[in-house]
Formats: structure tokens, C-alpha cells, sequence
């Protein structure tokens, strides 16, 4: 590949990561914690090649006499074609972000390191706003049970397998690679027109005791209220 | 209008101006498609295996590009700053000896395993020994703060990981560059790794620092793109749930756990999230899955094949995991007193 070629390739490379993290889009793939990181990235790689035109263009100027340095020779890099294909699929296609179908994929994960404990009262208030992390360790692992008899609000995208009915969320850890997902059961859920991937935010009280191993840890949660919503900004937890 | 190979091509385009397909008309032409047939891609990617595979696809890339950069821009800054009598003047003289040396300078590094292979190859390119820069290579990303730290977080109640998983990185990668230094040989090594740089003085120490961190970014970049390719269609195409079935077999989980660590491709950081979160199985395979998964995956078999070549890399990777297998089991056997 060409020395020029691969500059365009690396200007389109760090602008894609600059695209990525200058929306909401780089949320798909890694942490929040991590846009400061494609951010730097994104900018070192577009100034490497600016260096690298930059020079370019000087050594053409015909005032230099002296042949045009290469400083690594001949650069043999064909593997450099494939960096494309991240770059297409980013101003291209944009994959969306993991949902129902990474859930029916993967069913043999429970929640990283829980282990049986008393965990702290929740806060007061008719309605209580939980991430589906926090409800499913609780309800499997809570030895104070703090979630019976109350009413809990939870948002996650349907997975939906004929008539049953469940919200779910993918926990990312570093990106979304290592992504896991977290389910819960809606039971007297007024399904009509729902469809797997649609977002939706729920209110009910979990069924003691539904949280087990046998059920792998898939709390049951009887719904009062369903309602259709947005994706929120961050699809993972 | 032919297309000829590279060489002539280049050499041809420089001296007399005639109309020849170089690789940057093919690439205009590549971007114009896409764009031109973004609906129709849209649509054939559009099954949910295949939607789940692209996104973790953009999402190894993404997340691995930047500590590729770091890694190298330290490379740059290794062959531009670093000349190689200070590096000889560091480490200590006995190959033996300086081996651990670069293991314990491993805990100094805090990135992804994608840093250290360029900076790998720019050490060998500076006169130090293979052995020493494989070790560092192996070591770095296993056994930094960030990854321990992790660890502990990811296996609260179990100290013993941490430590389990230490001994077992730290071990692999001493071992691995004792081996080399028994048994390994210059030659598998490709050629361009082990030209020296040549020594700028002043001003031109950064154009080497900029067309060196350019090169080395190119030429490991499309590497790990093909890793994380590989990684995200064996994600998609092989149904985990069959890990389930594994609970009670140690052996038969230690092997498998092995070669998912290979296949999943992590970054060091995150996968001792993903190996307590493989629930059924007992310690020891998890910390199998640790201690293999940063020494020796796709994305790093990739890696290395474009840095020092097949012929090293096919050596080299499979040799590691056994060496990895075998210090996890023994750094298990010792602080976790057991299969658990």
C-alpha cells in the first residue's frame, strides 16, 4: 500500500473514533469512561498522519535535491487494507447497540461476584427508581429482603419468546465485547404490540423467592404499569 | 490500465507520470461503494447475528485502538529518545537475570496487551535481548495495577485471585523468556525487527518519533483488526451455552476456559469481570481464563504475526499457552490449595 493511502486511511481512522465520541454513538461500544481515551486517540492518530503529509509535500517541493527519505524503507503493510472495514462500518453502517438477541445467546452468566449478604434499606418513596442490576442482585442475593412489598421502577428493552414477556439489560464492563446480560420476568404484562428490542419502563413488586438458581437467577417481577419509552442515552448499565 | 505489484508501481508513479491504478484510486473507489450502496448494507447486515457480531466488532476495534496508540507512541519514543547503550547500561548483563527484570518493569506499564507488542518490537530493535522483550511483552499487560485491581473487584471474598493471578502471569512470562533464550532463534524473527535505528541527533529525533510511532500504527493496526474480526464471528457462530454443562469437569473446564480466553479476545481489564461471571465453573478454570487470555488470544496471535512474523508467531503463541495453562495450575495449586 501506498505511503499516501495509508495516511487517508489513518486520517479516516482517527475520524471515525472522533465521530464515535463526539455523539452519543461511542456508548454502544465502551464505558463512558473511556471517550477522553478515543477522544486523545482519535486526535494523535490524525496529527501522525498530518506529520506524515506535511513531509510529504515538503520533500516534493523540487528545492530539496536530496532524495526523499522513507523512514521505514519500503512500507510492506497490505494488512493495513483491513483497517478499513472498522472505518466503513462506522460512518456506514454504525451497529446498533447489543440487545435481544445477545440475550437469547448467552444464558449461562449470573451477576459478576455476588454473594449472599444483607444489603442496605432502600430509599423511601411510593415508587422506587432501580438499574436492573441493583433489583436482580437483590432479589437473588438480599438476605434482608429489602424488596418485598415494595413497588420498584425498572427500564430495559423487551426479549420477547412467544408469550413470555422479559426487560433486560446488557452490564458492560470495559466494552462491548465482554457485555452480560441481566433479565427479568414480567408477569400480567400488558403485552399487546411489544416486540423484542423495544425500550420500556415498568413498575410491579418482585415475587419473593423467584430469584434462584433453577431460575438462573431471573427474578419474577408482577407488573402494575408498562410504558413504551426511548432508548436511554447509555443502552448498558 | 493494469494493475502492477506495489514496488513498480511506486518507483514507476515517481519517475514518469502515466495513468496506473494505485491503491489510493482503489480506496476511493471502496469508500465511494459503501457509500453509494449504504442502504443495501444496511439491509444485509440487518439478521440479528449478524448485528450482534458488527457491534462487538466496531466495539474490540474501538476499544483497543487507543491503547494501540499508546503503545506506539512509546515505541516511537523508544527508537526516537531511548539510544541503545542506556537500555544496555539498565538491564543487567546476564540474560538469566535480566529476564525477571523486565517482568517486574511489566507492572509499570498499565495498558492492554495491545501496547506492549510494538513495544516489544522497538526494544528488539534498540539491542535488547528477545528473551527480555518477550517477557516485558508478556508481562505488562497481566500484571499492572489496573488489572490486579480489577481482579480484586471482580472476585470479592477472594484474595487468593489476585495473588493466584500474579504468580501465574508473572511465571508465564519469566518462563516464556527463559524458553526463548534456551531454544529460541533470531531467525524466526522477521528481518525488519531487528534493524537497528538509526540515531538522529536533535531536531530529527522527532520526525523518527512521528514516522516510527506512523509506522509501527499501520503496519499493527490492520492486525488487530483482523483479530477482533475473527473474535466477533466465533463469538456469534458458537452457542455459549454449553459452558453450563461443564460445571463439575475440571479438566475438561480448565481446557475450555483456555480456549475461550483465545477466542473472546478481551482486554486484560475486563476479563476477570467476564471469567466470575461464567458462573458454574470453580476457580481454578477462571484463573486458567486470566492468566492465557492476556499472554495469548486472536487478537494478539494477529498482532504478532504482523510484527515479527509468521514464523515467530507461529511458534511463539502456541508455546504460550501451554506455558500459561501450566503456571495458572501451578499458581492455583499453591495460593488457592485446590480446585475450589
Amino acid at each position: 500500500m501506498r505511503r499516501e493511502t495509508q495516511n487517508i486511511l489513518l486520517v479516516l481512522t482517527g475520524g471515525a473514533l472522533l465521530k464515535i465520541a463526539f455523539g452519543d454513538t461511542y456508548l454502544r461500544y465502551v464505558k463512558p469512561s473511556q471517550q477522553p481515551l478515543l477522544i486523545i486517540a482519535g486526535v494523535v492518530i490524525l496529527a501522525l498522519a498530518a506529520v506524515a503529509i506535511v513531509r510529504d509535500i515538503k520533500a516534493r517541493q523540487p528545492k530539496t535535491s536530496q532524495p526523499r527519505a522513507r523512514a521505514a524503507g519500503h512500507d510492506h503493510a497490505r494488512s493495513a487494507w483491513l483497517l478499513t472495514l472498522p472505518v466503513l462500518a462506522i460512518f456506514v453502517v454504525a451497529p446498533p447497540a447489543l440487545g435481544a438477541d445477545s440475550v437469547d445467546r448467552d444464558s449461562s452468566r449470573a451477576t459478576a461476584g455476588a454473594t449472599d449478604s444483607a444489603f442496605p434499606p432502600l430509599p423511601r418513596g411510593a415508587v422506587v427508581d432501580l438499574s436492573v442490576t441493583e433489583f436482580v442482585t437483590r432479589a437473588g442475593w438480599d438476605t434482608a429482603n429489602s424488596l418485598d412489598d415494595r413497588t420498584v421502577e425498572l427500564t430495559g428493552f423487551v426479549v420477547r419468546d412467544g408469550e413470555s414477556l422479559r426487560l433486560a439489560r446488557m452490564v458492560v464492563t470495559c466494552c462491548a465485547a465482554d457485555a452480560a446480560p441481566l433479565s427479568v420476568r414480567l408477569h400480567d404484562a400488558p403485552a399487546t404490540g411489544l416486540r423484542s428490542d423495544d425500550w420500556i419502563t415498568v413498575t410491579g413488586q418482585l415475587v419473593p423467592g423467584t430469584a434462584t438458581e433453577a431460575s438462573d437467577y431471573q427474578p419474577v417481577l408482577r407488573v402494575d404499569s408498562l410504558r413504551e419509552v426511548s432508548a436511554p442515552r447509555n443502552p448498558y448499565e | 490500465m493494469t494493475i502492477v505489484s506495489k514496488n513498480s508501481a511506486e518507483s514507476a508513479a515517481d519517475e514518469r507520470p502515466r495513468r496506473r491504478i494505485t491503491s489510493l484510486e482503489v480506496l476511493c473507489v471502496l469508500v465511494l461503494l459503501a457509500v453509494l450502496g449504504q442502504d443495501w448494507l444496511q439491509r444485509i447486515l440487518d439478521a440479528p447475528a449478524v448485528r450482534t457480531g458488527a457491534t462487538i466488532f466496531v466495539a474490540v476495534c474501538v476499544q483497543a485502538l487507543p491503547f494501540l496508540v499508546l503503545g506506539v507512541l512509546i515505541s516511537g519514543a523508544i527508537a526516537a529518545f531511548v539510544p541503545a547503550r542506556v537500555l544496555r547500561k539498565v538491564l543487567p548483563r546476564n540474560e538469566a537475570l535480566a529476564v525477571p527484570t523486565a517482568g517486574a518493569a511489566g507492572i509499570a506499564l498499565a495498558g492492554c496487551e495491545c501496547a506492549s507488542v510494538p513495544v516489544a518490537r522497538r526494544l528488539i530493535g534498540q539491542g535488547v535481548l528477545p528473551s527480555v522483550a518477550f517477557t516485558f511483552m508478556l508481562a505488562a499487560p497481566a500484571v499492572n495495577p489496573v488489572v490486579l485491581v480489577a481482579t480484586a473487584v471482580a472476585f470479592p471474598g477472594e484474595p487468593g485471585m489476585v495473588l493466584a493471578r500474579f504468580l501465574g502471569s508473572m511465571g508465564t512470562a519469566v518462563f516464556m523468556g527463559w524458553l526463548w533464550a534456551k531454544l529460541g532463534k533470531a531467525e524466526w524473527i522477521a528481518e525488519r525487527v531487528l534493524r537497528r535505528m538509526p540515531e538522529h541527533p536533535g531536531n530529527r529525533r522527532w520526525v523518527t518519533f512521528a514516522e516510527t510511532a506512523r509506522h509501527d500504527l499501520v503496519e499493527a493496526g490492520g492486525y488487530l483488526v483482523l483479530g477482533g474480526l475473527v473474535s466477533a464471528v466465533l463469538t456469534v457462530a458458537v452457542p455459549q451455552d454449553w459452558l453450563a454443562t461443564l460445571g463439575g469437569q475440571v479438566v475438561l473446564g480448565v481446557l475450555v476456559m483456555a480456549v475461550l480466553a483465545v477466542v473472546l479476545s478481551l482486554c486484560s481489564e475486563a476479563d476477570a469481570f467476564v471469567a466470575a461471571s461464567l458462573a458454574p465453573l470453580p476457580l481454578l478454570p477462571k484463573l486458567v481464563f486470566m492468566v492465557v487470555g492476556p499472554a495469548v488470544d486472536l487478537k494478539l496471535f494477529a498482532l504478532q504475526t504482523g510484527t515479527f512474523g509468521k514464523a515467530f508467531a507461529l511458534r511463539f503463541a502456541p508455546a504460550t499457552f501451554v506455558v500459561a495453562i501450566a503456571c495458572a495450575l501451578g499458581a492455583g495449586l499453591l495460593v488457592l490449595g485446590g480446585v475450589r
